[in-house]
């Protein structure tokens, strides 16, 4: 039988085999470790605390426009509050979400070797990630910043304190916040990379390598390429505002639309570091719940690098009423239609993959199938708005709010807690229990559409972002949309005390909970220090279902809701086995 | 350029092979550096008009060149960390590229597009550049001595 | 999973090198020696890569700049010294070379060899920044600062040259910007080479395990190519 690990590798003779990397205790074993798995886990930890905080402003600036005019809080309070939604949500959230959290828990696993290629330059990412968080704390304890997360020029830079028109706001403080995150971003980047080329397994050839890890090489580059023009934007964009630099601030004789060109060029590829990473968690998830080899496996892969480099192609479609030259904004339509089809590649090929799959049903299947069904309405919503025409009337209207957040909540988000649900028994050890993840995922769901259908509506019939007040034809469609952020924080509130109550009480989760072939169910959970007893050799595909061993499919496999319905081993995987390759 | 690795004759042996160059020829690299300064320095003085930026230009990418190639070791390394720098060169000729698009050309169709305004007075502010419709009407008096460069194409 | 109830059955084939068997300098989690060196150049260059798209803001934004006023640009570069700039390149050039030499050392395992180029290495980059010193001062005294700070003092400029726009500051925002940011890699260069400089006193380094030591110098050779562009932009043309 062809199994993965049939070659023995090495043995650690210095690592207990069955001590899990969790086993050591103490603060300093976590804060000093140089173990991807506990540094992904303290990344976790760090980005759940943002999503939470993200969220709270959120779910004030939804309270706040319950009414026409004042409902909770000031106007400029209101414009501290989204901006700062902005801020924590894509800097401190999003951005390491997936990657620096579960992708440096998982990817070295998947690849089948003990650690990153560089250990410590990952927790130094660590810690510069936390170093940025805290000047982003210190700037919110100075009352925030109130310029969007985009710090456009020149109402950013230009600062009444030098006798400036600008924000009187803490804006220094917050662009180093996001200057020093990059950083963090870059390492993971560059450490991912490395990783990817040259500590896979034996075996592991890059037709091998499960689609997550192709998310993340692909989102690698992206960060690698385009967050230093980020740096370099904040930077001057610091400068800017400390000496007057005068290179986007027309009063000085600047240009400002210079800065949106220089914001863009890493702030849309940035839009792929968000959702490139939650296709790869969607692409695995599909895989292992409909039990075959995903549909156009090359296919996908290469999708996701032709979103990193199209990534590229098409930041001026932010800029479409910016004043930009109207050649440019041609070019840069024409352009942005093309990251239609990668996207288009990919969603054909999971709606493929789940066509005569054996599908089941379980709480991570529902969230990456929310994340096909929102994300291709996100996806579908941008190419209106890359239309030269469509978008200068849609241009900064609640259109434009609810086509990213489908794409960022209804994918990445949905990507990322469904990558939970599926890795939380691998790195936990624990379960949770499938009934209250799948109530949750229900209330996110609805929540999730009612918030923003509403918003398409009323952004479609001219109802301006960030505006503090509305005319009283927009007040049913931002109060049902309010109502609906409330389901949808109550989702997300059930799904964090189902996995606390997993971590308390859960029930120890086997090896292979999922009956998945890929090669981070194969090692015990949670997985050694070293993440396998032995050094994996791989002699089949992570997908290859129809050559997998019964015993690396179905080791304790059952079915979490009904206990006894699929039993210990289920008898064949045949369904598996039709698979074609497509 | 004596290689070293006589001792190990294939790659599977995992030791490290790096290419090693010999010291008169790091001098004699060293030296083109110099030359090449000295000529870019000595052109400074004479006045090619437009073409002084390409010769410039062509001179120091001649030099980097020769700095990554030897110097850095990329003729002998691994081709995909050649791959790396030249796809790095490629992205930053995409920024270069896009935006002059834009900023070459801005307010050629439409040219209210292109007047920078004093967010409190409503004039035109300084450092704008001549917009190509209005360009006998616009008052950017408030810049004074030639910073009103004419857009040109 | 099937291999680890074959676990005692007959392993140790071929690898038992690994990790904690090895050399002390090769970390536990690679194979291999040559495992390690590849993966930190390719690395070190995407390191590069990032490092470059960092600059390149800059120089796009002295592209945008230089093409919209290029006549301020011309009379702006006369104020900068030739003389002093190229004399910075040539002390970059030979640190370059120095850092190459270093490299070619290490490979070869001569360690006082290695100590003595990483040491000239050092000695050029505080050079380079000391002339640096005596321009930037030169152009405080003038009043040649960025944006807001630009007054010049006719007294201190140079003689002959073409007069000055009333936005030439935008000329010293980038010019302060470019060399301000290419000084402090300058500064961690000198922190990173003195750093394995120490480490190769310690007789860390040999020739079969050299690199640190051509990550270093490599990341020298990137502070000495943004040179090579940054020189003739700014005092040339």
């Amino acid at each position: 039988m062809a199994a993965i690990t049939t070659t023995p590798g090495a043995h650690h003779d210095d690592v207990d085999p069955n001590a899990s990397f969790l086993e050591k205790k103490g603060l300093m074993s976590w804060l000093v470790t140089l173990d991807h798995k506990r540094i992904g886990i303290m990344y976790l930890i760090s980005v759940a605390i943002a999503f939470l905080l993200g969220g709270i402003f959120a779910l004030l600036v939804r309270a706040e426009l319950f009414t026409q005019g004042k409902t909770l809080m000031d106007a400029d309070t209101y414009n501290k509050m989204f901006s700062l939604h902005g801020v924590v949500m894509v800097f401190l959230f999003i951005i390491p979400s997936i990657p620096a959290a579960m992708g440096n828990i998982i990817l070295p696993i998947q690849l089948g070797t003990k650690d990153v290629a560089f250990p410590r330059l990952n927790l130094l990412s660590l810690y510069v990630y936390w170093f940025g968080a805290i000047f982003g704390l210190y700037s919110m304890i100075n009352g925030g910043v109130d310029t969007g997360w985009t710090f456009y020029t020149p109402y950013s830079s230009s600062d009444p304190a030098h006798g400036g028109v600008g924000t009187a706001t803490s804006v220094i403080p917050m662009t180093l916040a996001a200057f020093i995150m990059g950083f963090s971003s870059i390492l993971t980047g560059v450490n991912f990379i490395a990783t990817v080329h040259k500590m896979r397994a034996p075996g592991l050839t890059w037709r091998r390598l499960t689609l997550f890890t192709w998310a993340l090489y692909a989102t690698s580059i992206i960060q690698v390429l385009a967050t230093p023009v980020l740096a370099i934007t904040l930077l001057l964009l610091t400068m800017e505002r400390f000496l007057g630099l005068g290179i986007f601030d027309p009063r000085l004789g600047g240009d400002p639309v210079l800065y949106q060109h220089f914001f863009w060029f890493y702030s849309h590829p940035a839009v792929y570091i968000m959702i490139v990473p939650g296709m790869g968690v969607v692409s695995d998830i599909l895989a292992t719940f409909s039990r075959r080899e995903p549909v156009g496996y090359m296919a996908i892969a290469a999708s996701s690098l032709g979103l990193a480099l199209l990534g590229f192609l098409v930041w001026g479609h932010h800029l479409f009423v910016a004043g930009m030259s109207e050649y440019a904004t041609m070019v840069f339509s024409a352009l942005t239609f093309l990251v239609a089809i990668p996207s288009g590649v990919k969603v054909f090929n999971w709606v493929a993959t789940l066509y005569k799959g054996s599908i089941s049903l379980q709480s991570p299947m529902l969230w990456a199938l929310s994340f096909i069904f929102l994300f291709t309405i996100g996806g579908l919503t941008g190419l209106f708005l890359g239309m030269l025409a469509v978008d200068v009337h849609l241009h900064d209207t609640y259109f434009v709010v609810a086509h990213f957040h489908y794409v960022m909540v209804g994918g990445t988000v949905m990507g990322f807690v469904g990558g939970l649900h599926y890795w939380w028994p691998k790195f936990t050890g624990k379960m949770y229990e499938e009934g209250w993840a799948r109530v949750g995922w229900f209330f996110v769901f609805i929540g999730f559409n009612v918030t923003f259908i509403a918003q398409f509506i009323m952004g479609s019939r001219g109802m301006p972002r960030r505006y503090y007040d509305y005319l009283p034809q927009y007040e049913i469609f931002h109060q049902v949309s309010t109502i609906g952020s409330w389901i949808l924080g109550f989702g997300f509130l059930v799904i964090g005390v189902m996995f606390i109550r997993s971590l308390m009480n859960g029930k120890p989760a086997s090896r292979n909970p999922w009956g998945s072939a890929a090669l981070e169910w194969q090692t015990p959970t949670p997985p050694p220090t070293f993440n396998f007893v032995k050094d994996p050799v791989l002699t089949r595909g992570q997908y290859d279902y129809q050559l997998a061993t019964d015993d690396e499919l179905y080791e304790g496999f059952d079915d979490p809701l009904f206990p006894g319905l699929r039993g210990g081993k289920a008898p064949a995987k045949k369904a598996a086995a039709e698979g074609d390759h497509g | 350029m004596a290689t070293q690795t006589p001792a190990h004759p294939h790659k599977d042996d995992g030791a490290v092979h790096a290419h090693i160059s010999s010291t008169p020829f790091y001098v004699a690299i060293f030296l083109a550096l110099i030359a090449l300064t000295v000529l870019t320095v000595g052109q400074s003085y004479v006045d090619l008009g437009r073409m002084n930026l390409i010769v410039v230009i062509l001179i120091a990418t001649t030099k980097a060149s020769l700095v990554v190639s030897f110097f850095m070791h990329l003729r002998y390394d691994n081709k995909f960390n050649a791959l790396i720098f030249i796809s790095c060169i490629f992205f930053i000729g995409v920024f270069f590229a896009y935006t002059l698009n834009d900023t070459e050309r801005r307010g050629e169709l439409d040219g209210d597009q292109n007047v920078k305004i004093l967010p409190k007075t409503g004039e035109d502010a300084p450092g704008g550049f001549v917009p190509p419709a209005a360009a006998s009407g616009g008052e950017h008096g408030a810049a004074p001595a030639g910073s009103a460069a004419p857009a040109h194409h | 999973m099937s291999s680890e109830a074959t676990a005692t059955a007959g392993e140790h084939a071929h690898g038992d090198e690994h990790g904690h068997h090895g050399p002390k300098w090769l970390a536990h989690h690679f194979d291999t020696p040559a495992q390690q060196f590849d993966a930190a150049k390719l690395g070190m260059w995407v390191f590069l890569a990032q490092e470059l798209l960092f600059f390149s803001g800059l120089f796009v934004a002295y592209g945008v700049y230089r093409s919209w006023y290029p006549e301020m640009f011309v009379a702006a570069s006369h104020q900068l010294d030739k003389i002093m700039g190229g004399t910075n390149t040539i002390v970059l050039l030979f640190s370059s070379f120095t850092a190459a030499m270093a490299v070619r050392s290490s490979q070869l395992g001569n360690r006082k060899a290695t100590g003595n180029y990483i040491l000239i290495t050092i000695v050029c980059a505080c050079l380079f920044l000391v002339i640096k010193y005596f321009e930037y001062s030169h152009k405080f005294h003038a009043g040649l600062l960025p944006g807001r700070f630009f007054h010049p003092h006719p007294e201190h400029l140079v003689a002959g040259a073409p007069p000055l726009p009333a936005n030439t500051g935008s000329f010293f925002s980038i010019y302060f910007m470019m060399t301000g940011v290419h000084g402090v890699h300058v500064i961690i260069g000198i922190g990173v080479l003195i750093w394995i400089w120490i480490r190769n006193n310690r007789g860390e380094f040999s020739k079969e395990f050299f690199t640190p030591v051509d990550i270093v110098a490599l990341y020298w050779h990137l502070v000495d190519l943004v040179w090579i562009y940054l020189f003739p932009l700014l005092y040339l043309v």
